[in-house]
């Protein structure tokens, strides 16, 4: 466990000691600017470039590797892996009625209407307007 | 066998460290008998503790599983 804790260290300033080489050349005024790059700083930036990149994999595999042993003493439980949601099942239909049952249902309305149009109209002219009375009421009158 | 990856790294960092100590005369950037570049000094600091950082890391990570294994090998005997 410390050996592993020692090596993610170490590979962790290895990381930090490429990023530094790569801009060394900038940083310390060895590379002319406007200029082609010389042999130094090209040895350097390729050299810390490929350094941090080892190192970065260093610094995973150390972690991953105390991930593990973390796991394996039971000082840590994976989480487990979320399975795909089952596709929700359609809904069921609502129960529709059938054409008869609506048709039973209608059947008082359209001879109310019928028995209305049927009627003659009212003397003096007097018309049944919307919105004046109870229908119920105009009904009973009649 | 992640912890394999690892202790690669740092054999491979090690390795890059004497590199970066001998790139300044291997690649001839500094003249011989001249003093010292900025780059040859930067170079020669961060090369070797490179190189240091990655021996000693190797060190510990093997003197740590010498120690694991000579404890194994107690109980073995109890």
């Amino acid at each position: 466990m410390i050996r592993k804790f020692v090596g993610a260290v170490a590979a962790a300033l290895a990381v930090l000691a490429g990023l530094w080489l790569m801009i060394a050349p900038f940083a310390l005024g060895t590379q002319p600017e406007d200029a082609d790059w010389t042999d130094a700083t090209t040895t350097e930036f390729f050299t810390g470039l490929g350094v941090a990149v080892v190192g970065l994999l260093g610094v995973i595999a150390f972690v991953l590797a105390i991930y593990e042993t973390l796991v394996v003493r039971g000082l840590v439980v994976p989480k487990p892996k979320a399975e795909p949601e089952p596709e929700p099942e359609p809904a069921p239909a609502p129960p529709q009625a059938s054409s008869a049952e609506l048709a039973s249902l209608l059947a008082p309305l359209v001879e109310a209407l019928r028995e209305d149009l049927n009627t003659p109209s009212r003397p003096g002219g007097e018309h049944r307007q919307n919105g004046r009375g109870s229908l119920v009421g105009v009904e009973e009158t009649r | 066998m992640r912890a394999k990856v690892g202790v690669t790294a740092l054999a491979l960092l090690f390795l890059g460290g004497l590199w970066l100590v001998a790139a300044p005369f291997a690649v001839g950037y500094q003249p011989r008998g001249d003093e010292y570049a900025d780059a040859t000094v930067n170079d020669l600091w961060v090369g070797g503790g490179l190189a240091g950082l990655g021996f000693v890391a190797l060190v510990i990570y093997a003197a740590d599983a010498l120690r694991e294994l000579a404890s194994r090998g107690k109980h073995a005997d109890v």
